[in-house]
């Protein structure tokens, strides 16, 4: 069985890694966290702020479709 | 780093829409606006999504975030002055990836795309030999240490040019409707990515945007050494242009012919840091 999206969660995501970079590249700067923290934070934040960003705008919470196999 | 990341995205995907317009204006058709491949990044993103039914769900989303990913943390590598060796390692994962999203989704098309992804890894990894050429006359693979070597002793691309154009190969190896662009050839519908519609295709532009920024940076760092930011962006609008002319003006080989030739250019890019070796 296929999950379903759910926008809500994918707006959570969308803000929580966006908060999680942008606190992150904040304390790099004021020398909290070493350098390049800021960088390894965007690493796996960006991609999970792309995705939750563009889920939330059009994730369908409807069935799953049936890819085209071949005839 | 986001402004650097968000710039990156954008201006990559710039140049694949300039890409799209010079083969269009060569092969004497209008051809689309050159910001088209960033009006699909955003078509994408408001197109309506789920994950279908025949899909491993885990995978066909999570190659999607490592797509982005590896990416994201190359361009931070290039931007640092790193080893280039981390650079061929993003695109080794590249390769993974682009089998991850053929496999991921259950549809044949997908899969010949994933299939035709490793092949094409076989030949194309070879072609790295070109940093041993590097390697010989810099003493290191950090690209801050090439860049400062050639601002002492002036552009790699003139004192290597065999190991210029090999890696020419392998950033033309990644740009649409190349020669080498087999892993999403039209037989196969979109190759591996047949099946990641709107949001996963979306992320997957991000991605590609992402790829060709750092790889044509990473290519006039290598090659050509530092230089100002908007000269360093005209240099890849001119070194995109000259790949267009090659996708233009080359069909797109089999997948045998794409092999063999990748292969056959690897084994003589092996002779030449041989000779570069014996003969310093």
């Amino acid at each position: 069985m296929t999950p379903h999206v759910k926008k809500s969660q994918a707006l959570a995501v969308a803000v929580v890694s966006a908060l999680a970079g942008i606190a992150v590249t904040l304390l790099t700067l004021a020398g909290v966290l070493p350098p390049h923290a800021d960088a390894a934070a965007w690493v796996i934040a960006f991609p999970a702020f792309v995705l939750g960003l563009y889920l939330y705008w059009m994730a369908r919470e409807g069935d799953p479709d049936i890819p085209f196999v071949g005839y | 780093m986001i402004g650097e990341l968000l710039f990156g995205t954008v201006f990559g995907l710039l140049l694949l829409g300039i890409h799209r317009k010079v083969i269009a204006r060569i092969q004497r058709r209008p051809g689309p606006p050159v910001w088209q491949e960033i009006l699909h990044m955003l078509k994408f993103s408001f197109k309506t999504t789920w994950v279908p039914a025949t899909a491993s769900a885990a995978l066909f989303v999570g190659v999607v975030l490592v797509a982005i990913g590896i990416w994201t943390a190359a361009l931070f590598v290039v931007l640092s002055g790193e080893s280039l060796l981390i650079i061929f390692a993003v695109y080794m994962l590249h390769k993974i990836v682009e089998h991850g999203f053929g496999l991921s989704s259950g549809s044949p098309y997908g899969k010949f795309g994933g299939v035709r992804s490793v092949i094409s890894a076989a030949s194309e990894i070879p072609l790295f030999v070109s940093v041993a050429a590097i390697g010989l006359f810099t003493r290191s693979l950090m690209i801050s240490d090439i860049v400062a070597y050639q601002e002492v002793h002036g552009p790699l691309l003139l004192t290597v040019p065999l190991a210029g154009l090999a890696m020419y190969l392998v950033v033309l190896s990644k740009m649409p409707f190349g020669p080498f662009s087999i892993v999403e050839s039209k037989e196969l519908v979109s190759g591996y990515k047949t099946e990641h519609f709107g949001v996963w295709r979306a992320g997957l532009e991000v991605c590609n945007g992402l790829k060709t920024y750092v790889l044509l940076t990473t290519f006039l760092l290598v090659f050509v050494g530092s230089l100002p930011f908007l000269l360093l962006l005209l240099g890849m609008v001119v070194l995109t242009v000259s790949l267009s002319f090659a996708c233009a003006l080359c069909p797109m080989l089999s997948p045998y012919d794409s092999v063999t030739v990748q292969t056959i250019i690897a084994g003589l890019m092996l002779a030449y840091v041989s000779i570069l070796v014996v003969m310093p």
